[in-house]
């Protein structure tokens, strides 16, 4: 299968080095501390943020620190072929737990002792980097929610196919079997907070993939500052003073 | 960058799903004419100037006129994305063609993206057709070409579909069909070239009335692709590639895994119209129909007869009538008729034109028949313009269409090799028929070698990779003249009574690296294929025969497996490291086998020797203990006047104690290094095997054993190998027939990644060795190449290149290998064939030959003087079923109605060898009974 | 962006886009870009003192906001006042909040903020309205006083070791009934003196609680809930009659259908102003309130997005008009 044509384009028509098109909206559930759409291309997620609330289970309360949870889910309606997969398969348990410990790393969790956080995310079009743009949307919702952060989580995934890097597999790209890198990154801090990869890649290709990904996550991150602060701005002058 | 204008498309796959992509238009894509002062030109191929066009080319000239445009007459030429889409999804081979030529720096085709073009991408509209679709957006890319260069460049469309071509006029796009284009081009010869479209009525006419069928359906129609689909999941037909029998073209074999057995395929009628590699859906006829047509003649039509050709090596080239002798006893195999071709696998067959008079008024267009060299091929019809020319050629003729209406497929010429019978042409046919790369190597490839001339420098002494072995008496032992020494021995006595022995294998890979011209080149390649006259390799010249060969007296590098044995043999330890080495003699066979013999040596080497000859006997003897089998082959061996090039004698390749001492440090060393790669990469290594052969492969074996009273025991290769050594009949011959009969029942060993497979299945029969793969000879063999670099990676001297992460790429490498090392052993027999049959034209002879095989007409002999085969015929061809000759199936006869004269299989005949030429341009060697 | 769930037809967006943008106008001139987002750095004069308040950490010697908000300065504190988050309670706070539990010696509340706020037994004033020690009995009969999911209202006592503290040692404080709570951002109320305010020409009750949950029910007059406390011993003799006589009490306390609507009217004020992150104070709140009144819409047709264009032009207007009188 020829993934990258002889002319340097992808299937969709992107360049190895192209991201698909980013969109994000804050403030899509009106029940949630803190939400948010985000699409990168055809893959769309949404993500709600409880919190940080009393611990429901008062036996995981923690003295010094808050309780990040957090529910990874696929609609039905997500992929091609609708299908009914149980609640907490494996898959979604490993994604759960990536999600969750990507954002406790980001979290300022010893600001909110005795307090549970919640997120949810859920995946409403599946096409391929749904584990980077989960992360990303979770971000979003947080730093909506007003819960204070070290820095943004960005993800990005990059992948290699035809001896070529690429940056953000889509659905196609992803199920080719080639190896996938799933980067998250704090852009300010500049660390790796997740590096994801099932696959066995040499050292310097991997390097090129990574730092490509990392590439994408940066771009991400810019984005993803532009929403927040243009959502800080309108907030800041609807309120009024 | 990123033009943000996504849309949705739904496909359907087998069960509804609905699939939506993304699909990104761009702004970035430029036109790739060099004159166009809005485009990027930095990749512009297209020159584009008022007096020649630059054509646009719809998706049928592409896939039907492919040869034409591979001439270099065409140029400045657009071929779109989705072009190349459809043609890849309609032909690979086509598909792979066109690339090659977009690539071709050479050549001004450009590869201009439609379909990601903001301004060129059209939208599905409703109720349109994909085809429809997919012409408008040609016609739209055109038109586009048309406003973005404006008056700078004219633009033309070439398309053959009479739809497209008129409502490109009426959009005001100037359009063409090739025909008419090819013609204002004012070139003869290119129109030679031309495929005539089956759907052009006029010409159409007029084709069929210069034949004589006069339009008469011939074969059934092919049935539509939806009811074979749906036949196909109901069972009533079957898929499967058709193979055409090499030795009958009219019995062919569909391997059905739905029936999971062979469905036979007879007569042209029921093959209707399949070629040799089709994908097929069959039909299976009603069982008694089953043995209608099955004879067990040599052949039962017209001119078709079967051949004197070389002994089949192994069951891959052996003919596979065989079995069918048996059937008759045992219940009749399914046979069936084609109903519908699902793929096709035509591409372009070597051959010569059929004679036949010049027509009248010479120039004008003639039509004629060709026949090609492979026997599968049935004849093909093409048209000229330069019969008198072609008539005594070689040339080489594509296929295009075959209507139910016309017997024989019809074709076009694309070019000429030369002339017939001509050694040079010969053998170049040999070599595009069996697809091997004989043009010299390119400047990128020859740029990747080291500069000459070369010697180990002080770096590689240095090295700490690299030991320095310099002080060791290494010595190579080789066939007289060989030019690409690629392996080395050397064997030390120890204080401690054992051996130091090491094999030394040329280090390729120090100066082949990995995804570089010279390696892809060397990887396409696979192997240096070896003629008669001539050998193709692998590696250029200066790599092949002074850099890496392992030549005496120089220093060479070397990557060496050196073990220290016991003097019973006994591996202590075995190392490998890349190393320097400088070979004190570079000894023949013969050679060699003098020292050893000669009592009156003593000096080191010649010591040496011996001690290695005493290691690999006992290595040898534990080996077949093992069950390996000693097979036997009827490899031949010809003395070329080094003038003329012409075959002067001919014989039996002799194998002596030398060949088997170097052959069994060779073994030893592949099957440790086999051993020490699959340690480290267990789902990446290349290894070999050979799979055990069926009980069904060894049937004829069997019979034709039990037919002179011999009892094999097949259940293991030890079992085999202990009866074989036990078949001694009073003929001293008589045990390596055997042998020859037992290895052509045998598949052929085979390259694989390890990973595609489980431990068990990675046996090699024949060694009776669990592992094995190549490591000794990279000079000639990309796989060995591979292994290096696995050996260097797993020691750890240098990282393993990223194509070894990719397991679909590492199989597809490993086919290439086993497709490549195939085609050069046939290349190697047709080539063998070849000046068996010069050799032979001025000496006819009388010589010895045994019965192989009984037919009702005859019987096949083996000449083992020249390791042929070919069939003597008890019958005149005329007198069809051979009223007074009768077959004893059980005994393997074939006796007189009276009794009086009967032969036997592995029975001593005396026969009498010609050239003769039946017809002209066409010599064939003929055996007759004295 | 953050967007208005509501249908809007293409002049309304048009309208509400232009409202919008004249809101922004009218900030931007006030006030300097202040709004930051997580990970911003702060600009910092390094050469004074200064001390890092909510929100902000330090990065390689920078000043950095972990929170989107706008930054403020109170002399030499720096910190970064977040917009959507949770409430801060403040000593002194006047809240509304949900009784989730009744627990020993005390109740616990849902106040919006991220754990649950405790009101002591001891922190309220008795039904009674004696000062006493609370006895035993007393605390048995804690279910009298409030029970799950009652609203109360409270001011914000402070941190104690086991959570935040409420009290309620007022008369004023205490159970609130025949009423709306709304749940509105915690931002968007502004911190003000008075936070209960009775609107005579309705006959209602707005408590704007600084945590976000605003009530609106029927003016209760303070001396009746005292009449009514002091009956509630002598009901509270027989035990087993308690439900019945709730019923009873019910039925005496009918709130008219005219009190019911007006208290519909301001929720719906609220919501409106909370669906278009405007501030909510009495005087926007009532000026909303008129507007529907004067447009004739129903209480129903004030979720609509042709009235949350009308406030936002209205809000607007209002902003600017301020703005000329301010200067």
């Amino acid at each position: 299968m020829e993934y990258v044509s002889p002319e340097g384009l992808r299937i969709d028509g992107r360049r190895p080095m192209e991201m698909r098109k980013l969109q994000a909206e804050i403030g899509v559930v009106a029940k949630a501390d803190g939400s948010a759409v985000f699409e990168m291309g055809n893959t769309k997620v949404i993500a709600a943020v409880y919190g940080p609330r009393e611990v429901q289970n008062r036996s995981q309360q923690l003295s010094d620190q808050a309780l990040v949870r957090c529910e990874y889910s696929m609609a039905n309606f997500s992929t091609g072929d609708r299908m009914r997969k149980p609640k907490g398969d494996r898959r979604s348990t490993e994604i759960s737990l990536v999600i969750r410990q990507t954002m406790e790393a980001c979290i300022l969790t010893q600001l909110m002792p005795r307090s549970q956080i919640d997120i949810y995310v859920q995946v409403l079009q599946a096409d391929g980097g749904t584990r980077s743009a989960c992360i990303n949307a979770a971000t979003l919702a947080l730093a909506d929610a007003g819960i204070p952060m070290r820095d943004f989580v960005t993800s990005c995934s990059a992948g290699y196919l035809n001896s070529t890097p690429l940056l953000d597999l889509n659905y196609v790209e992803d199920s080719a079997g080639g190896p996938d890198v799933t980067v998250g990154i704090l852009p300010k801090l500049d660390k790796v907070t997740l590096l994801q990869m099932d696959a066995k890649l040499p050292l310097d290709i991997f390097e090129n993939v990574m730092q490509l990904a990392v590439e994408g996550c940066k771009a991400i991150a810019d984005y993803i500052r532009e929403v927040l602060s243009e959502n800080t701005k309108q907030l800041e002058y609807r309120r009024g003073l | 960058m990123l033009h943000n204008k996504s849309f949705v498309k739904k496909t359907k796959s087998g069960k509804i799903t609905k699939n939506v992509r993304e699909h990104y238009l761009r702004d970035d894509i430029y036109c790739g004419v060099t004159i166009c002062k809005v485009c990027d030109s930095s990749a512009a191929r297209l020159s584009g100037s008022a007096s020649s066009p630059i054509l646009v080319l719809d998706t049928n000239v592409v896939l039907n006129q492919i040869d034409l445009l591979e001439n270099p007459a065409i140029d400045d030429v657009v071929v779109l994305s989705i072009v190349l889409q459809e043609v890849r999804n309609r032909n690979l081979g086509v598909y792979n063609r066109i690339r090659a030529l977009c690539s071709n720096s050479a050549r001004k085709f450009f590869v201009f993206s439609n379909e990601h073009h903001k301004d060129t991408f059209v939208q599905d509209m409703a109720g349109e057709s994909k085809n429809d679709r997919n012409d408008r957006a040609i016609r739209v890319a055109a038109q586009w070409y048309k406003s973005h260069l404006g008056g700078a460049a004219h633009v033309l469309l070439i398309t053959n579909d009479r739809e497209n071509k008129r409502k490109a006029t009426e959009e005001g796009i100037p359009a063409e069909t090739i025909e008419a284009y090819v013609k204002s081009l004012d070139r003869r010869d290119l129109l030679d070239l031309l495929v005539r479209p089956a759907s052009e009525d006029v010409n159409m006419e007029e084709v069929e009335d210069l034949r004589p069928s006069k339009r008469k359906v011939i074969y059934a129609e092919h049935k539509p692709l939806s009811e074979i689909t749906s036949g196909l999941h109901q069972g009533i037909y079957h898929q499967g590639k058709l193979r055409v029998n090499r030795y009958n073209p009219f019995e062919a074999y569909v391997g059905s895994e739905s029936i999971g057995d062979e469905i036979i395929i007879y007569g042209r009628g029921n093959m209707n119209r399949a070629f040799d590699g089709d994908i097929v859906a069959v039909e299976l006829l009603p069982q008694d129909q089953w043995h209608e047509e099955n004879s067990l003649s040599l052949a039962d039509e017209e001119d078709e007869e079967e051949g004197v050709h070389l002994v089949p090596g192994s069951a891959d080239d052996a003919p596979r009538t065989t079995n069918l002798v048996q059937s008759a006893a045992g219940p009749p195999r399914p046979s069936g008729q084609v109903v519908g071709i699902i793929k096709r696998n035509w591409h372009s067959y070597c051959g010569s034109l059929e004679p036949m008079p010049m027509p009248a008024g010479d120039g004008g267009v003639a039509h004629a028949l060709f026949v090609s060299k492979d026997r599968r091929i049935p004849k093909i019809r093409i048209q000229t313009r330069q019969l008198g020319n072609l008539l005594s050629k070689r040339i080489v003729v594509t296929v295009d269409s075959w209507d139910c209406l016309s017997r024989y497929p019809s074709g076009h010429y694309v070019r000429t090799i030369g002339e017939i019978g001509d050694r040079d042409t010969e053998s170049e046919v040999v070599l595009i028929e069996n697809d091997i790369d004989a043009r010299p190597f390119s400047s990128q490839v020859l740029a990747c070698l080291p500069p000459l001339p070369w010697s180990v420098s002080s770096e590689d002494l240095a090295n700490p990779i690299r030991q320095d072995l310099r002080h060791l008496l290494v010595f190579s032992v080789d066939p007289p003249g060989c030019k690409d020494i690629d392996d080395a021995l050397h064997c030390a006595a120890l204080s401690n009574g054992n051996f130091e022995v090491g094999v030394h294998i040329a280090d390729v890979t120090n100066f082949v690296h990995p995804s570089t011209p010279l390696d892809d080149e060397a990887a396409q390649r696979g192997t240096s294929v070896y003629l008669v006259e001539r050998r193709i390799d692998m590696l250029p010249k200066p790599l092949t025969e002074d850099i890496c060969s392992l030549r005496a007296d120089v220093e060479r590098l070397a990557f060496s497996v050196i073990w220290e044995m016991t003097p019973e043999a006994e591996i202590i330890s075995t190392r490998y490291t890349k190393s320097i080495i400088k070979s004190c003699a570079a000894l023949s066979y013969i050679e060699a086998q003098a020292r050893m013999d000669d009592s009156r040596l003593a000096d080191p080497l010649t010591t040496d020797l011996r001690n290695m000859n005493t290691l690999a006997k006992i290595m040898r003897h534990r080996r077949i203990e093992r069950g390996a089998l000693t097979l036997a082959s009827a490899e031949v061996k010809f003395q070329i006047d080094t003038e003329t090039h012409d075959p002067l004698d001919i014989g039996m390749y002799q194998i002596r104690e030398a060949n088997q001492m170097v052959e069994e440090f060779m073994l030893a060393a592949n099957v440790a290094v086999a051993e020490k790669i699959l340690k480290h990469y267990p789902l990446c290594s290349l290894l070999r095997r050979h799979p055990t052969p069926t009980k069904e492969m060894l049937e004829p074996l069997l019979r034709t054993a039990a037919s002179v009273g011999l009892d094999l025991d097949i259940s293991t290769s030890k079992a085999l190998a202990d009866s074989l050594d036990r078949a001694v009949g009073e003929d001293p011959y008589f045990n390596k027939l055997i042998r020859i009969l037992a290895t052509r029942c045998m598949t052929q060993a085979v390259y694989f990644c390890s990973g595609d497979l489980t431990l068990p299945e990675y046996h090699h029969y024949g060694l009776a060795a669990p592992l094995y793969t190549h490591f000794t000879s990279p000079i000639r063999r990309y796989a060995d190449v591979i292994v290096h670099r696995l050996l260097s990676a797993s020691l750890g001297i240098y990282k393993l290149p990223a194509i070894f992460q990719d397991r679909p790429q590492l199989t597809s490498i490993a086919d290439n290998l086993n497709y490549r090392h195939r085609n050069a052993q046939m290349a190697s027999r047709a080539s063998v064939e070849l000046h068996t049959l010069i050799y032979f034209r001025k000496r006819p002879t009388d010589t010895e030959a045994r019965i192989v095989k009984i037919r009702s007409n005859g019987f096949i002999v083996f000449v083992p003087k020249f390791g042929i085969e070919g069939p003597v015929y008890l019958t005149e061809r005329s007198e069809k079923g051979g009223g007074e000759w009768f077959v004893d199936e059980q005994q393997q006869k074939i006796k007189r109605m009276d009794g009086s004269i009967s032969y036997g299989v592995l029975q001593k005949v005396n026969i009498h060898m010609e050239v003769v030429e039946p017809q002209p341009n066409r010599p064939k060697l003929q055996l007759n009974l004295v | 962006m953050r967007g208005l769930q509501l249908p809007l037809t293409q002049t309304q967006k048009v309208r509400l886009q232009r409202a919008l943008e004249k809101l922004e106008a009218l900030l931007s001139k006030a006030n300097s870009n202040a709004s930051v987002t997580v990970a911003d750095t702060i600009p910092v004069n390094y050469d004074d003192a200064f001390l890092k308040g909510h929100g902000t950490t330090e990065h390689n010697g920078e000043v950095v906001a972990t929170v989107c908000g706008v930054v403020e300065r109170v002399n030499k504190l720096i910190y970064v006042r977040t917009l959507r988050a949770r409430y801060k309670p403040e000593v002194g706070d006047i809240i509304v909040g949900r009784v989730i539990e009744v627990a020993p010696k005390r109740w616990r509340l849902d106040i919006n903020y991220s754990q649950d706020a405790v009101l002591m037994l001891s922190s309220i004033n008795m039904p009674d309205g004696i000062q006493r020690r609370r006895t035993a009995e007393d605390e048995l009969n804690m279910r009298s006083i409030f029970e799950e999911n009652d609203v109360l209202c409270a001011e914000v006592r402070g941190f104690q070791h086991d959570g935040l503290h409420l009290q309620a040692r007022s008369q004023k404080y205490g159970k609130l009934q025949r009423g709306q709570l709304l749940s509105i951002p915690p931002y968007i109320v502004k911190r003000q003196k008075q936070h209960w305010h009775y609107l005579e020409e309705y006959g209602i009750d707005l408590i704007l609680g600084c945590n976000g949950f605003v009530w609106v029910g029927e003016h209760v007059e303070t001396k009746d809930e005292m009449l009514v406390d002091q009956d509630k011993p002598e009901s509270q003799t027989s035990k087993t009659n308690d439900y019945s006589m709730s019923l009873e009490s019910r039925e005496h306390t009918y709130t008219p259908l005219e009190t019911r609507q007006n208290i519909c009217r301001i929720a719906n004020a609220i919501r409106v102003l909370s669906m278009l992150g405007f501030i909510v104070t009495i005087e926007v709140v009532m000026e909303v309130v008129n507007l529907g009144v004067s447009q004739n819409m129903d209480t129903h047709e004030m979720l609509g997005s042709e009235f949350c264009v009308l406030v936002a032009e209205r809000e607007a207007e209002r902003r600017s008009q301020k703005r000329t009188r301010g200067n």
